[in-house]
């Protein structure tokens, strides 16, 4: 070997073994869509010199199938539907999380919601950001009236004109409330009448789609009405089309809460804790409050002083304390109810 | 009348380019909405590409896993077609319908195979497994094509090699490979370019670091903006050059 | 050499492409067979000699009726794409001046090499009510309002048709320049005009070709996710979207297997109808 040859090599294994040494850790979270806003991510990067792996999902279901596919300390922070912890706690994913570091008595009171985020007295999960799923719609091109009663919403009227949106447990919820039955006393004898209302929904849409696709239909015109949308649809687009708009019809809306927990696999429980931290202190509430994916309320009240005026007008700031009141959480079938709630979604969606 | 062929081939390329020229032409697009009116032009997407840090990544991927999984599917189809053509081996027509079967089962059933039979073994889903379900669905391809070509006129001068005394070894290295260059590459070439652009197998079977296709899915899935219509319009852009630099440096080799 | 030997030494040379196709193939499949004939109770797996996610599938509707979906789209684009595509490679392979014809195929292919994800994406600009397809049509005066188009099964079936029809003129073009020219030659000496030309000679002796396109399109159509997700607006799934939200919502992997063992039928089937055209080891 030359010496130049030799150099080369030489040279070479320094580089990768200084790269392995600087390699940085990692933490991996599971995600919705919301959280892989960079201007939310990176200053905790930053601060912590770590890197944060992400991965979304769409649906409490979707989460608990990756998780169940996953080996033990492939994941450490989890994000789900505050009205799904339950379901992770009994699947014993969650680790406890320590009250005393939590800013829960900075938190809006109604979103703390003990009762969904701990079991037994112990805290498994901490509630991040809210919003309704209800009624969004184009200002210029529905009645905004209209939008108040949940039954013209999805009337002739409007047909083929509105989208809904794919997650079966907030918009059946809302089918629910058009039947005058609570989310929280739904059972199985009510789902023929929620059935029904699906039904007619169903008549009267165009698509049905994630996210994204709801927005694009909206945005481009293809829709005039989203179904299960809310301020966390309309508000990412407010600034370019003011005339997307949203509002909680009388019969009620259905409200989402997000909450974030550690996972109790994680090889990496007192990082993972420090993230959570960073997402419940106010400037992280604030950044995933207006975050790319999709905007919401941030559970904590602090989070308002680092919002501008324009930012909390887009949220309704001053207006959240009618919603919370005229709103219901997602419905929280056991697991029967579930898978039939589940094929009751299907079968409408395929007519 | 005379002109109907030209009406009907003009109709024709004007489907074809279609989709192609509005992407393109929206990834111009000034506002943050890839749809009429175009207001524009600018490069803010373009520049937003090239800069994101999760798609470079994605695309350095895609082309470790496409050039990787070639070499592997193109070696084994080459040895296979080798071993098939030049021996008379029992039950030949029996392992070529096995090389071949992959050919005709869905990608997604391969995927899907594969992640159940690796989450049964406890392992970990990355760029390997993906590049391992790739190779599947390659080595067909590069079986087919490179058995098609194995003529008689490789046979002569191979047995030609052998009469003055090379071994086996040295027949395959330097009689069949050089022979079969054309074949060879064009299997290399078709296995890297359908890998290259592949979706269900690499979206079912990474976790973090994924391929092109599964990031630009991703985006779809959690941003709407001409973003997409840029990502589009290079990925399209460096394809066409690696297209014709194919075209120009290998093909026209044959005429 | 003795034939002994001579196998042993084909054996050899094949058998890492024989272990592989084994180990990453046949393995999972016979795996995944399996798994249909499991069935899970709650979140446990239980294997065995299970047909409830077949009986499943038979009953529940949006199931079965995904399966009739899958088969009515990918009989469509497939007889459009052919129909569309025979005259469009006919036209390069004959038409063209030879010299031009590699370009002309080069061009009418050229596409392919969007990634597939963002052209589906971009059919979907192209349909919107705002979009080409629309505004087109409006200032043409043959339609008042736009029309929805996206999100739609048209909306599949074009973005199918699309990716179809590329692949198809580069398949039966491949055919048609390999067929010698004598046979038109002999036909046109006989009397034949353009047509019977085309009918009794050209077309029986593509016939292979195009069954062996027609077969790659059936297969591929049939068992594509993405197309039908971007563009056909979810409110009818066909089978790999089903499979997919078995899998993404339910980790139910024994129905998703059932469902792919179902998808592998179909293409079986279509298989033994064209078989009598097909060479498969002669791509």
């Amino acid at each position: 070997m030359t010496t130049a040859t030799a150099r080369l090599l030489g040279t070479t294994l320094l580089t990768l073994a200084a790269g392995a040494a600087a390699a940085q850790e990692e933490l991996n979270a599971l995600v919705w869509c919301d959280h892989t806003d960079p201007k939310l991510i990176e200053p905790f990067e930053e601060e912590h010199d770590v890197t944060v792996n992400l991965r979304e999902y769409e649906g409490t279901g979707a989460a608990l199938a990756l998780l169940e596919q996953s080996r033990p300390g492939d994941w450490d922070v989890l994000v789900i539907d505050g009205i799904d912890v339950f379901r992770a706690v009994e699947a014993g994913i969650l680790a406890p999380l320590p009250e005393d570091e939590l800013p829960e008595a900075d938190f809006f009171p109604e979103v703390v919601m003990k009762e969904n985020n701990s079991a037994d007295g112990v805290t498994y999960a901490v509630t991040e950001k809210f919003g309704y799923n209800t009624i969004s719609y184009n200002a210029e091109a529905v009645d905004p009236a209209d939008m108040q009663d949940l039954s013209t919403v999805w009337s002739e009227k409007y047909a083929g004109r509105l989208t809904i949106y794919d997650y079966y447990l907030p918009v059946m919820g809302l089918a629910a409330l058009s039947a005058g039955i609570d989310t929280a006393a739904i059972g199985e004898t009510d789902l023929d009448a929620i059935g029904t209302v699906m039904s007619e929904m169903r008549g009267a849409a165009a698509s049905v789609g994630g996210v994204v696709a709801s927005q694009t239909a909206l945005a481009t015109g293809e829709v005039d009405i989203v179904v299960g949308g809310g301020e966390w649809l309309t508000a990412v687009l407010a600034e370019e089309q003011p005339e997307l708009t949203w509002t909680i019809p009388d019969q009620g809306a259905v409200r989402w809460s997000q909450s974030i927990g550690v996972l109790a696999d994680s090889e990496k429980p007192d990082l993972a804790l420090e993230f959570v931290k960073y997402i419940v202190s106010p400037e992280g509430q604030a950044r995933l409050a207006t975050s790319s994916c999709f905007w919401g309320m941030p559970a904590n009240a602090k989070a308002g002083e680092h919002l501008t005026d324009a930012q909390k007008e887009v949220l309704r700031w001053d207006e959240q304390d009618a919603y919370l009141a005229n709103s219901q959480l997602y419905p929280a079938p056991d697991t029967d109810l579930d898978i039939a709630m589940q094929d009751l979604w299907l079968e409408t969606l395929q007519q | 009348m005379r002109a109907l062929p030209w009406l009907y081939l003009a109709a024709g390329f004007l489907f074809i380019y279609l989709p192609v020229g509005v992407l393109v032409l929206f990834s111009f697009q000034e506002g943050t909405l890839p749809v009429p009116p175009f207001e524009g032009p600018s490069l803010r997407w373009y520049a937003g590409v090239l800069s994101d840090d999760d798609l470079t990544a994605a695309l350095l991927n895609s082309v470790l896993v496409a050039l990787g999984q070639g070499a592997v599917a193109v070696t084994l189809g080459f040895l296979a077609a080798y071993g098939l053509a030049r021996h008379v081996v029992p039950g030949t027509v029996f392992l070529r319908a096995l090389l071949i079967a992959p050919l005709t089962v869905s990608y997604l059933i391969v995927g899907l195979g594969l992640l159940i039979v690796v989450q049964r073994a406890g392992l970990g889903l990355s760029l390997w497994t993906a590049g391992i379900g790739h190779v599947v669905i390659n080595l067909p391809i590069c079986f087919a094509i490179i058995y098609a070509s194995m003529g008689a006129q490789q046979q002569t001068a191979e047995r030609a090699a052998r009469d003055l005394g090379a071994g086996e070894i040295d027949v395959i290295r330097l009689v069949t490979v050089p022979m079969l260059a054309p074949a060879i590459l064009a299997a290399y070439f078709l296995s890297v370019t359908l890998s290259w652009d592949e979706f269900i197998i690499a979206f079912l079977l990474t976790r973090f670091d994924v391929t092109l296709p599964v990031e630009i899915w991703s985006m779809l899935r959690s941003g709407l903006s001409p973003r997409l219509n840029a990502i589009g319009s290079v990925v399209f852009l460096v394809s066409v050059t690696a297209v014709v630099a194919a075209e120009l440096l290998i093909f026209r080799r044959r005429r | 050499m003795s034939n002994r030997r001579d196998s042993l030494k084909g054996w050899g040379f094949a058998a890492p492409a024989l272990l592989w196709t084994t180990a990453f193939f046949v393995v999972p499949f016979v795996v995944m067979a399996a798994m249909s004939l499991a069935t899970l109770d709650g979140r446990t797996l239980i294997w065995g000699l299970h047909a409830d996610n077949y009986l499943e599938l038979a009953e529940k509707r949006y199931l079965w009726r995904a399966v009739l979906v899958s088969l009515e789209i990918t009989a469509t684009v497939t007889v459009l794409s052919v129909v569309l595509a025979y005259p469009l490679a006919w036209i390069i392979a004959f038409r063209v001046p030879a010299r031009w014809q590699r370009l002309a195929l080069l061009l009418a292919i050229l596409p392919f090499w969007t990634s597939y994800v963002v052209r589906s994406y971009a059919w979907l600009l192209v349909l919107a009510r705002e979009g080409v397809v629309n505004q087109t049509l409006m200032t043409l005066g043959i339609i008042a309002e736009p029309v929805t188009l996206a999100n739609t099964r048209i909306a599949t079936v074009t973005g199918f048709v699309h990716f179809f029809v590329m692949l198809l003129t580069l398949t039966i073009y491949a055919n048609l320049v390999q067929l010698s020219p004598n046979y038109r030659r002999a036909a046109m000496d006989l009397g034949a005009n353009a047509f019977q030309t085309f009918r009794h000679v050209i077309l029986p002796l593509t016939l292979p070709g195009i069954a062996t396109g027609a077969f790659l399109t059936f297969v591929l159509c049939i068992g594509d996710y993405i197309t039908p997700q971007i563009l056909g607006g979810n409110t009818e799934l066909t089978v790999p979207q089903v499979i997919m939200v078995q899998l993404g919502r339910r980790a139910d992997f024994p129905l998703a297997s059932a469902l792919a063992i179902v998808l592998m039928g179909l293409v079986t089937l279509a298989y033994l109808g064209a078989a009598r055209w097909l060479r498969i080891d002669r791509l």
